[in-house]
């Protein structure tokens, strides 16, 4: 169970603020798209991150790992620029795209390997066993091809690898699509768990309800900038989705 | 590097755990070693067979019985090219060549028994030899093996996932580069043995031996970085395969073709009839040394008669008839060594042409590289025939001095209406053992590779150049991801 102590180890050595995004302004070829966008993420937060196709919630993540140079504004990742030390925001930074790409001739474990060797980490084979349990994923599937997974199994791959990278940070580019409502809770179940140990999870979705289920707080992005943040209330009730569907069909207008 | 090594892991990963891939391997695996094996195997015949030859026809030679020298120059000889150790490897154009010369006086023949004429025309489609394998499939199966090395990790976005486990571009290219280039070097592995052992029975041979594989280690390292950088430029795995496809194309076929007709185009050779009616013209007007009273070989008479202070050539204390067959041949061989010059300075002028494609195509600069430094080029084939001419003006003229210090002119002259004058011309039989046999001295190793040099630099600067184009993928890579 070391590799699941881990990530609460480096939650307590990041900085409360995980994410910080300042007056961000980015573009994709010649089209601006993200024009001063201001948001932050703490540790242990669920930040759900909203928009319309093309509002610029996928170029935002872009930006925090380095694929694209902003053109003004700040970003820092537990206080450090991907601009200025890219290997270093790589290194604390877990990455979940839409399709996870794992490579579909490796089992589970194999990719896990692979993706820990690439990125410099020694795990031992029980480290890598109790994460992949961890995730539910069963240990006979765990040594099967990716090649025959569910988007869902994948999911908990990828999951389990960011467990093991005891990265301080999750940034998940719409990781429910074409999941299940089953494989959905599950997943939520997933986050929840890294979020208990002080993960910073940024999340980047269309998917308002699972949002409002799980996230701590919601921005919705419209024009490049922030338009509307919402925070989860206590109680089951934690969002106004009436507010939520509102402030979603008005950016989307 | 670290990064890079684990990619080219699990890129080789997937390639052993890819049927497909596994397949092809196992074919050009399988088709390299059937090509090492039977190129040795028909190298080492065809050796044995003109060593066979050439002890016979020198055997032939030494029997023959007592007899006028001037027999001995018309029964002529037969000088055979061997091939050399390194040919198993790369017989290069001596199945395009003659490889047997007959010698004679008063005439220089053309080399036959090349295997491509003698052949039932199959040879046209290429000789299966280990450097056939390594110069034209290996390309194709690592096309096929590499051409989405990259391009799949894009589509897939694969890429994001690498790049956010702390990999550049660079540390993808060069590991996907390393992991084909381990594949380029397992299917050279059987072509490799082939050539160590065709150069372990000649250590002498071991540094051109080093040069040929030096030359197609670098013409795949070209190919692999070619693939990579290729399968990183484009767009998919589709767009890659087509681009990859037609670079072999142009590269190992169109191009070394159209070098070829361009080289034959720019400097054209004259016919063999052409050249022969032309050489027969010339020959006639240098008078019939057979003849001693041919009216060109007068002022010959005349210098002779004054160098040796008589005044008939019946007071000469040599045969004068043996004199005039010496000048004749002496007048006859000069002209054949000029036309057969003329001819070599073509091809070679021929070969430079097609040379200067090797900047275009690898594949022309590895070719060049491997005959070359194997001593199966051509002028290794010119090597033989410049030797083999001046083995036979040798050996005629020293039949020509033995006519003319051997046989008394008076018994020279009466030999067809004198039986015992004929049987007085007769030299004995152990003249023709003294006579030296012909022995090819093909170009030493140092000299090989001296040739060698500007077509292993050519493979070098594609390298070098491929290189260069694999790092402005990486940084277009690191953009696009």
């Amino acid at each position: 169970m070391r590799a699941l102590e881990a990530p609460a180890a480096a939650a307590a050595a990041a900085p409360a603020i995980a994410i910080a995004i300042d007056g961000l302004e980015a573009d994709r070829g010649d089209r601006p798209v993200l024009r001063g966008l201001k948001l932050s993420v703490a540790a242990g937060e669920v930040y759900a991150l909203l928009g319309a196709n093309g509002a610029g919630k996928s170029t935002t993540l872009a930006a925090l790992l380095g694929f694209l140079a902003p053109r003004a504004g700040s970003l820092a990742v537990c206080g450090r620029s991907p601009q200025a030390e890219l290997n270093a925001v790589r290194r604390i930074v877990a990455y979940l795209p839409e399709n996870v790409a794992l490579y579909e001739h490796l089992s589970a474990v194999e990719n896990v390997r692979y993706f820990l060797d690439l990125a410099g980490e020694r795990r031992g084979a029980d480290e890598i066993d109790a994460a992949l349990a961890e995730v539910r994923l069963a240990a006979d599937a765990a040594r099967q091809r990716v090649g025959t997974y569910s988007k869902g199994m994948r999911q908990k791959t990828a999951i389990a690898l960011a467990l093991l990278r005891r990265a301080p940070v999750l940034l998940l580019d719409e990781p429910t699509t074409g999941l299940d409502p089953g494989a959905t809770r599950e997943f939520h179940r997933l986050l929840d768990a890294l979020r208990g140990r002080g993960v910073a999870i940024l999340m980047v979705t269309h998917d308002l309800l699972g949002a409002a289920e799980l996230a701590d707080r919601i921005g919705l992005l419209a024009g490049g900038r922030l338009t509307h943040e919402w925070c989860a209330a206590p109680g089951p009730a934690r969002f106004d989705l009436a507010a939520l569907h509102r402030g979603f069909a008005e950016s989307t207008a | 590097m670290r990064r890079a090594l684990v990619v080219a892991g699990g890129e080789l990963r997937l390639l052993l755990r890819s049927r497909l891939a596994a397949i092809g391997l196992g074919a050009l695996l399988a088709l390299s070693a059937v090509a090492a094996w039977t190129s040795s195997a028909h190298v080492a015949r065809e050796h044995a067979t003109r060593a066979a030859h050439q002890a016979a026809v020198d055997r032939l030679f030494d029997d023959q019985p007592a007899r006028h020298p001037h027999r001995v120059v018309h029964y002529g000889t037969y000088a055979h090219r061997p091939l050399g150790p390194l040919a198993a490897f790369d017989p290069g154009v001596d199945p395009y060549t003659g490889t047997t010369l007959y010698l004679e006086g008063h005439r220089q023949n053309v080399a036959a028994f090349g295997a491509a004429r003698e052949s039932s025309g199959l040879l046209r489609f290429g000789q299966l030899t280990p450097a056939f394998v390594l110069q034209t499939l290996a390309p194709l199966l690592l096309v096929f093996l590499g051409y989405a090395s990259v391009a799949r990790e894009r589509e897939s976005g694969g890429l994001r996932q690498l790049y956010s486990h702390g990999a550049r571009a660079v540390d993808v290219l060069a590991g996907k580069a390393l992991a084909l280039g381990a594949v380029a070097l397992a299917v050279a592995l059987p072509a490799g043995i082939a050539l160590v052992a065709a150069a372990a029975s000649v250590p002498a041979e071991v540094p051109a031996a080093l040069a040929v594989a030096a030359g197609h280690l670098l013409y795949l390292a070209a190919w692999v970085l070619a693939i990579a950088a290729i399968s990183a430029f484009a767009g998919t795995a589709r767009t890659a395969l087509v681009a990859l496809v037609a670079a072999w194309t142009v590269a190992v076929v169109v191009l070394p073709r159209v070098a070829a007709e361009y080289a034959l185009r720019a400097e054209p050779l004259p016919s063999r009839v052409e050249t022969d009616l032309r050489l027969q013209a010339e020959l006639r007007e240098l008078g019939d040394s057979h003849d001693a009273n041919d009216p060109f070989f007068a002022e010959f008479r005349r210098r002779t008669l004054e160098r040796y202070g008589v005044e008939r050539i019946e007071d000469l204390p040599v045969n004068f008839r043996g004199l005039v067959s010496a000048e004749g041949e002496t007048l006859t061989s000069r002209l054949f060594v000029e036309y057969a010059e003329r001819l070599a300075a073509i091809q070679r002028a021929q070969r430079a042409r097609v040379d200067a494609f090797a900047w275009a195509t690898p594949a022309l600069a590895v070719r060049r590289a491997s005959m070359t430094a194997a001593g199966s080029d051509l002028e290794n084939h010119l090597r033989f025939l410049a030797q083999a001419e001046a083995y036979r003006y040798d050996l005629i003229q020293r039949l020509n001095r033995l006519h003319a210090d051997g046989v008394a002119y008076a018994d020279d002259v009466q030999r067809s209406r004198d039986a015992a004058a004929e049987r007085r011309t007769r030299v004995v039989a152990s003249h023709w053992q003294q006579l030296p046999d012909f022995r090819f001295e093909p170009a030493s190793p140092r000299e090989r590779l001296a040739a060698a040099r500007p077509a292993l630099l050519a493979l070098g600067g594609w390298v070098a150049a491929l290189i260069g184009v694999l790092a402005l993928a990486a940084r277009r890579l690191e953009r696009t991801a």
